[in-house]
């Protein structure tokens, strides 16, 4: 009863034209970010800070993030239009997404995604305001035993993800796990494979990579095909067709479930809701066979959890007191910076304030909605450009994007050199996601089982004591099992591709 | 209204920037880089983008916080090593961090010691022996006569190998003949999650991360570990109090340049940075945050960074011995 | 599977292959196991015996198919062979030329340069789009967005 009163009271101080300008400015912003690869929502949500300097602690926080919102969203737009995720949470809608955009239907896919994550940010925040602190301590739970069981599963549900054949969905999935050694060991801080280059100490980065594999490639199979003209000259609707909308209606509810449990561990960041999403899926659709050939479920799901994760990762924040990814952490960074330390006590000293950002939130995602549906036409017209146009643009940009990420230059080479690997290994039909997702995940599995036998003083029977672990492990066992000694799963797995 | 208000301060900023820039041609000529070798919204960020803010009026030129994170600092501290001496590129250093990666022959850092040129030192975060409120150990006491009692099985976490936390530990295992298990953790979010979970019994960490969570009641603070007491936690003994005198720890963090700096850059850096550290809005935002500043400049910073390097030798050296 | 998609594959397989024993190899050298359990060398070490495992049965199963349908060239030949070679040789340059000459030069050579061997003869279109391109970029980036780009040994 208290929560609907103090909600109310959140409303009238977040609604003040002042703050809903803050609002509409931050969605901008992160749109523009968003867009930007390279400039992801962490360094960009940073790089703004000094900007709300000046502004009342409630419009500077409700403008933070606004610009998170918006950058989550505009990651989309690139990887729907040119086949570059502009941050790692839509890494998994170029998938399904540019298919989309290939057969004229950018328009489609963009819109579904916009209503995908309103839908996703809202219930996600209602979960938020119901449930924030109960859940959030049961979300503790999680440990580092709990996360490599957890990073187990998502690597085994990346079967789900393999194409013809399923020894080379593994093999690409050990190539991005090696890939993700590269750099100074986690936990001994010794350098490993970086052959006395400086620039691999910190490893390499999975977003230069991503836009090389998907982007970069993309443009040189383009160029190989000697199509060279724009890749849709038709753009049908640009709003989903009643039946598309009822096709992705159970992709919207299952994409917010995932995406809010997730959000509320933390540490599991924002790619692997949209990964779970996209596979669960693919594995429960009734034609499997037509993701990755522009299926409407594979953006409206991965992006729905991507936008409910996003405004469920701020329960640890506001009911513990701990950011959950970087981005978090940047808004945390920024919340101290304006004299209010988040936490439980948080709640207490500052309900107003409190309030009046999660109000924000609701706020957030409709203007951010409002915003997007109408743009969603001009997007689309930007694939009109001709060819050469369009080539260039995206060049520049892949170029502007992997230096900018940390200033390097290395970064450029390191885009250029997957841009090449990617063409050849899509010519020779090997699937690409399994890499990527492995260079994502490989680092924390890796970490995470380190500290696991460091707590254990070395011994791996603590994973007997931990149920969760053990619960999800099973899972994980399951999932190889059927995939691999059933033959009828491997037939539904090679027939995916064909 | 507000943004009314920021509007015109901003334009104030600006005709006072063009102003000085058309006035003086001396250092600083263009904008100024300042290196944060971790990530943005840590701690060391905040304090650099305070500061910045604040000193880029001293100094009439824009400074730009550039995030160069990775390798616990090692990545961000080779790129500065590298870097023109014109004063162009400062960077932060925190220590003993910077120490003990030069000083950890595994890490194979191509910077030593008197690669960088100490100007300014801004914060000092003591360390701190903290637990969650509901554990069975309520004083240091009671945590050391654990341990002594079931050896290499209280589970004790760090924000990461070789930083001050790891080195902390080391001391307290030295001082009390005791020994923890060791976990590594990457910062101070993951230990937050592993203590408030009971994944991990005790943490080893620095006070400014944790003021207001001592303060509300949900972790208890056993002993800060440093010569006085902290002004933010007033109630927390410190160890010599307790009985171990040679268990001190904290990390300070200021600003440094690539070595070979010119005398003339280092004394306009030197003078703007202590006038920008000791405005009251930094005083105030640092200390809302619950960082302690300490200003060190010239001589003073020199001899406290050589001497913290010496002390940084010899635990660095015992702990890798440890994992053999 | 076709006759050069199979040869497509061997070499592909062989590559993974050999880059699994360098792996391996390089793993040793590193701790595998001590007193605090798993070392820096061990996940590579499994990972890459795994990979080396993998790309043995895939060339084993590769070499066991019988190529069947037409022999569609994989590789690209004539003109098309210089437009993904152009792709690849703009941004080598481009990378190369980025700290020497600084962003704005650099992008505003790549621009032009790409457009006009795409094909594009408006000259005044290829020059309103290289400056954008760079300065334009440079200027929204630098100025607005606080995000620093190189500039070279020219002074822009």
């Amino acid at each position: 009863m208290d929560t609907l009163a103090l909600l109310a009271n959140g409303f009238v101080a977040a609604a003040t034209p002042t703050n809903l300008t803050f609002a509409l400015i931050g969605c901008v912003l992160g749109t523009l970010i968003g867009v930007l690869p390279g400039l992801g929502p962490a360094a960009g949500t940073a790089i703004l800070i000094p900007l709300t300097f000046n502004l009342d602690p409630t419009g500077a926080i409700i403008m933070l993030c606004a610009i998170y919102y918006g950058a989550m969203y505009g990651g989309t737009i690139t990887s729907v239009l040119i086949n570059v995720p502009g941050e790692a949470a839509s890494v998994i809608t170029c998938i399904d997404g540019y298919e989309m955009a290939k057969q004229g239907r950018a328009g489609t896919a963009l819109a579904v995604a916009a209503i995908g994550s309103f839908i996703g940010g809202c219930i996600s925040t209602i979960a938020l305001t119901a449930v924030a602190l109960p859940l959030a301590q049961l979300a503790l739970k999680f440990g580092p035993v709990e996360f490599f069981a957890l990073m187990v599963v998502g690597l085994s549900l990346v079967i789900g993800l393999a194409g013809k054949s399923l020894a080379a969905a593994l093999l690409m999935t050990v190539f991005g796990l090696l890939i993700a050694m590269v750099g100074i060991d986690p936990v001994r801080g010794a350098p490993r494979f970086t052959f006395g280059v400086e620039d691999l100490l910190d490893g390499v980065g999975f977003i230069p990579v991503a836009m090389g594999l998907f982007g970069i490639s993309e443009l040189m199979l383009a160029a190989d095909s000697r199509l060279l003209k724009p890749i849709s000259t038709r753009i049908s609707s640009l709003i989903p067709s009643r039946r598309e909308m009822r096709d992705c209606a159970g992709s919207i509810g299952r994409g917010t479930v995932i995406g809010f449990v997730l959000g509320l561990i933390p540490g599991v960041g924002a790619v692997i809701p949209t990964f779970l999403a996209y596979v669960l899926e693919k594995k429960i659709s009734k034609t499997p066979e037509r993701f990755g050939k522009g299926a409407i479920e594979g953006v409206a799901a991965p992006e729905t959890a991507n936008n409910a994760y996003a405004n469920a990762a701020m329960v640890p924040l506001l009911a513990l007191g701990i950011p959950s990814s970087p981005t978090i952490a940047v808004l945390m960074g920024a919340f101290i910076i304006n004299g209010l330390t988040p936490g439980p006590f948080l709640f207490q000293e500052r309900p107003d304030l409190v309030w009046a950002i999660i109000a924000s939130f609701f706020i957030g995602n409709v203007i951010l909605l409002a915003l997007n549906l109408p743009l969603v036409g001009l997007w689309a017209k930007l694939l009109r450009m001709p060819y050469h146009y369009l080539c260039t643009g995206v060049l520049l940009f892949c170029i502007l994007g992997a230096y900018s990420l940390k200033q390097s230059v290395f970064d450029v080479w390191v885009m250029l050199g997957f841009g090449v690997v990617g063409y050849l290994l899509r010519k020779l039909d090997f699937p690409l996601a399994p890499a990527i997702l492995a260079l994502i995940l490989g680092p924390i599995m890796e970490r995470s089982l380190r500290t696991t036998l460091e707590i254990s003083g070395g011994s791996f029977a603590i994973f007997l004591d931990r149920p969760i672990a053990m619960v999800l492990l099973a899972i994980a066992a399951a999932v190889i099992v059927t995939v691999a000694f059933s033959p009828k799963a491997i037939e539904a797995v090679s027939e995916d591709a064909q | 209204m507000i943004l009314g208000r920021a509007l015109v301060r901003c334009l104030a900023v600006l005709a006072l920037l063009i102003a000085t820039a058309a006035g003086a041609a001396e250092y600083p000529t263009k904008p100024i880089q300042l290196l944060v070798m971790f990530p943005a919204g840590g701690s060391t960020d905040i304090g650099a983008r305070i500061v910045a803010s604040i000193a880029e009026k001293e100094l009439g030129q824009p400074i730009v916080v550039v995030n160069k994170s990775g390798a616990g600092g090692q990545v961000g501290w080779t790129e500065m090593s590298r870097a023109k001496p014109d004063g162009y590129t400062l960077g932060f250093i925190n220590l003993p961090g910077l120490n003990t990666i030069i000083l950890d022959p595994e890490r194979k850092a191509v910077f030593k010691a008197d690669s960088f040129a100490p100007i300014i030192n801004q914060v000092v975060d003591a360390g701190i022996i903290w637990l969650k409120a509901d554990s069975p150990y309520k004083t240091l006491g009671d945590l050391i006569e654990a341990a002594r009692q079931k050896p290499g099985q209280i589970t004790a976490c760090t924000t990461g190998i070789l930083s001050d936390d790891h080195l902390a530990i080391l001391m307290m295992e030295e001082a009390a003949k005791v020994q923890f298990r060791i976990v590594h953790f990457d910062g101070g979010a993951q230990q937050m999650t592993a203590i408030l979970g009971n994944h991990v019994e005790v943490a080893f960490d620095n006070v400014g991360g944790i003021v207001k969570r001592v303060q509300s009641g949900e972790v208890r603070a056993l002993a800060v570990m440093d010569p006085a007491r902290s002004k933010f936690l007033p109630d927390v003994p410190t160890t010599p109090e307790l009985g171990y005198p040679t268990v001190l720890s904290n990390s300070t963090r200021g600003i440094a340049a690539p070595k070979g700096v010119p005398a003339n850059v280092v004394k306009r850096l030197e003078a703007a940075f202590t006038k920008a550290m000791e405005n009251a809005d930094h005083v105030k935002k640092m200390e809302d945050t619950g960082l302690a500043i300490k200003v060190m400049t010239g001589d003073e910073y020199r001899k406290y960074y050589q001497d913290l390097h010496a002390k940084a030798a010899k635990y660095t050296e015992w702990a890798r011995s440890q994992q053999r | 599977m076709s006759a050069t998609m199979r040869r497509g594959w061997r070499v592909a397989t062989i590559v993974l292959f050999a880059l699994s024993i360098f792996t391996i190899h390089q793993s040793v050298e590193l701790s595998l196991m001590d007193r605090l359990g798993p070392g820096p060398g061990f996940f590579p070490f499994w990972l890459a015996l795994l990979g080396a495992l993998l790309s043995l049965i895939l060339f084993v199963e590769v070499h066991r198919t019988r190529p069947e349908g037409p022999a569609i060239p994989l590789m690209p030949r004539g003109p098309a062979l210089g437009q993904v070679s152009l792709i690849v040789a703009s941004i080598a340059v481009t990378a190369a030329l980025l700290e020497p000459l600084g962003f704005r030069l650099a992008m505003l050579l790549f621009n032009g340069g790409l457009l006009f061997a795409m094909g594009e003869r408006r000259w005044w279109a290829v020059a309103l789009f290289a400056v954008t391109g760079s300065f334009g970029v440079y200027h929204v980036f630098n100025n607005w967005l606080d995000v620093v780009l190189p500039v070279g040994r020219l002074g822009i």
